[in-house]
């Protein structure tokens, strides 16, 4: 692989909570490195420590364990008026907005600015130019409570990119949006990625989220990562049993194999194959009737990928008939088991 | 049915009143409030470090002894905190009787009362709001003044017409051992001198005070919040 610009790294990072009756680990060893300029996702189910590691990246929370890296810069061993400094470089944004709800629009955008000492008109000037770039300039002087919830997240990454920051840790910063205000906020992160070169860090719950925008993802479960990777990969073949069951099961529950007798075959599409009409060619061919089982695939920075699970027919010889057919197509297919 | 002079004596009843509770509110505030900050932010484990001097204090346990501290000045009853204090009172002002005397222990008794309630208005404010301006960079100092006192505006002020109608409560009380005021009104004409019908109009004075202020507090704080 090649060298990569590391901005955030993350050495056997631990976070333990100390609780009533003992210890909770909320992170066990995490070893994680974010590229400069990338947006790097981070799903999970909940409680599997997604908070706590983004809390960990600009010290929030304090690592019981480990290091963190930013730009090189161990953050644990800064004094805490450096680590101010440090965090302004490090912009964050959240489910609940956490806005300030007695300033508007504008003057909580004028946040950051006026804590790091900048002068009135100046920051006034910045947070306008700002309120421009998430399109929020007409709503300025609206208190919080007058605006959306989208809208509100917009005054937020706003706020988060006053003080010119090379990172923008979001977390699950859409989950309390509808779908379409969530694509329009997730189509802002990927605009102000590429146009101001910032990265972006998403944690998220949803595997959506991660498709519509990330381009490496890390699974995390039970307090570590279960598997790190490109989206396209982890979407197409999921290695951890978490990831399987994120990629699988989202649209829909898990299917069950009720005839465990009968053969049954996941057949995944990557770009172009997905439009090449191989399920039914292969009922031409061997003349009989698939059952779909699961069928899910998605368009992933234009191209589709996805997957289907289907049941072969009871006739042992056609199934077997059906498998050497796959074999000879240019398409990636296992015989499964069980589901999942 | 009054004695002539008696409009004056009211008149002079309720600008003692006011006086005591203006004067005593404030200097409760500038008492409380910053114990009720303190109570806020030593609330969790580390270190709070005196500006400029640089030293270290063990939060919880500052938060321990300022609590304790505060329980103990609210849980004496006012009456006796009155005749208690008396010494204090004398050293401070060089008597015990008037209203202005009764100031200190309006004061005393009011201080730890405002630092509850400013400690109940600041916790208030949304955790995530205050870690949103830690994020930023934001200092200890800076998300008190910029954030907690900000945003917590609209309760304080809540606190406040509270706090001002509970003290001119206090204040009429006090002038049972000799204070000013409508309350020594009250006592000296309604119960020594059995004159019921001016006892009753300081009554009614006192009730006409408490709704104003409330009132007019109340819409204070609704007109400062902007989340309505
Ligand atoms: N301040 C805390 N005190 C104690 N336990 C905590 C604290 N914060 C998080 N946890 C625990 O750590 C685990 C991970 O939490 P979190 O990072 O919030 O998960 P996620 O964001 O993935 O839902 C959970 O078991 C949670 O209960
Ligand atoms: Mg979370």
């Amino acid at each position: 692989m090649e060298q990569q610009d590391v901005i955030i790294e993350l050495r056997e990072m631990s976070k333990s909570f100390k609780v009533k009756n003992g210890v909770v680990n909320a992170l066990d060893k995490i070893d994680l490195k974010i590229n400069r300029g990338e947006i790097f996702g981070i799903i999970g189910m909940s409680g599997a420590g997604k908070s706590t590691l983004v809390r960990c990246i600009n010290l929030l929370e304090r690592p019981t364990e480990g290091q963190v890296l930013f730009d090189g810069q161990d953050l644990t061993v800064l004094k805490p008026a450096e680590l101010r400094q440090a965090r302004r470089s490090m912009g964050m944004i959240f489910q609940q907005f956490n806005l300030l709800m007695q300033r508007t629009a504008l003057e909580n955008v004028c946040f950051p600015l006026e804590i790091s000492g900048v002068k009135k008109e100046e920051a006034h000037k910045r947070a306008e130019e700002l309120l421009e770039i998430v399109g929020l300039e007409e709503r300025k002087n609206s208190y919080p409570s007058q605006l959306s919830g989208g809208q509100k997240q917009r005054v937020a990454i706003a706020r988060a990119l006053t003080t010119n920051p090379k990172v923008l840790l979001c977390d699950e910063a859409t989950s309390a949006l509808d779908p379409n205000t969530t694509r329009s906020i997730l189509k802002l992160l990927k605009d102000i990625n590429k146009r101001l070169g910032i990265t972006v860090v998403i944690i998220t719950h949803e595997m959506s989220v991660i498709e519509e925008v990330c381009q490496r993802v890390a699974i995390i479960d039970n307090s570590k990562i279960a598997e790190i990777g490109t989206v396209e990969k982890i979407f197409t073949a999921p290695k951890s049993s978490i990831g399987k069951q994120l990629v699988y099961s989202e649209s829909k529950p898990r299917t069950q194999f009720d005839d465990t007798n009968r053969k049954y075959c996941r057949i995944v599409f990557e770009g172009e194959t997905s439009f090449k009409p191989v399920l039914a060619n292969m009922i031409l061919e061997c003349n009989d009737v698939v059952n779909i089982m699961y069928a899910n695939t998605r368009n992933i920075d234009g191209q589709a990928y996805g997957q289907l699970i289907v049941q072969l027919p009871p006739d042992d010889k056609t199934a077997k008939k059906m498998i050497a057919y796959l074999e000879t197509q240019d398409v990636k297919f296992e015989q499964l088991s069980e589901l999942i | 049915m009054f004695k002539e002079g008696m409009l004056q004596v009211l008149g002079v009843g309720i600008y003692e009143t006011l006086y005591m509770t203006l004067i005593s509110t404030l200097m409760s505030y500038v008492i409380g409030l910053p114990i009720g900050l303190a109570l806020v932010s030593t609330d969790k484990e580390g270190y709070f470090i005196i500006p400029f001097l640089g030293i270290k204090i063990p939060i919880v346990w500052l938060n321990k002894l300022l609590g304790f501290v505060v329980n103990v000045l609210r849980s004496v009853p006012f009456l006796i905190l009155l005749i208690a204090v008396m010494p204090i009172t004398r050293a401070i002002v060089g008597t015990t009787i008037g209203s202005k005397a009764t100031i200190v222990p309006l004061v005393i008794a009011a201080a730890p009362f405002i630092a509850r309630m400013v400690e109940s208005s600041l916790k208030e404010v949304d955790r995530g709001v205050i870690e949103a301006a830690e994020s930023m960079g934001a200092s200890p100092f800076q998300i008190m003044f910029k954030v907690l006192l900000p945003e917590a505006k609209p309760s304080l002020l809540v606190g406040a017409a509270i706090s001002i109608t509970t003290i001119l409560g206090y204040s009429a009380m006090a002038g049972i051992v000799g204070g000013g005021g409508l309350g020594a009104i009250a006592m000296n004409y309604g119960y020594y001198r059995y004159q019921q019908d001016i006892m009753f109009i300081t009554v009614i004075l006192l009730v006409v005070i408490v709704q104003i202020m409330q009132e007019v507090g109340m819409k204070i704080a609704t007109m400062s919040d902007k989340r309505l």
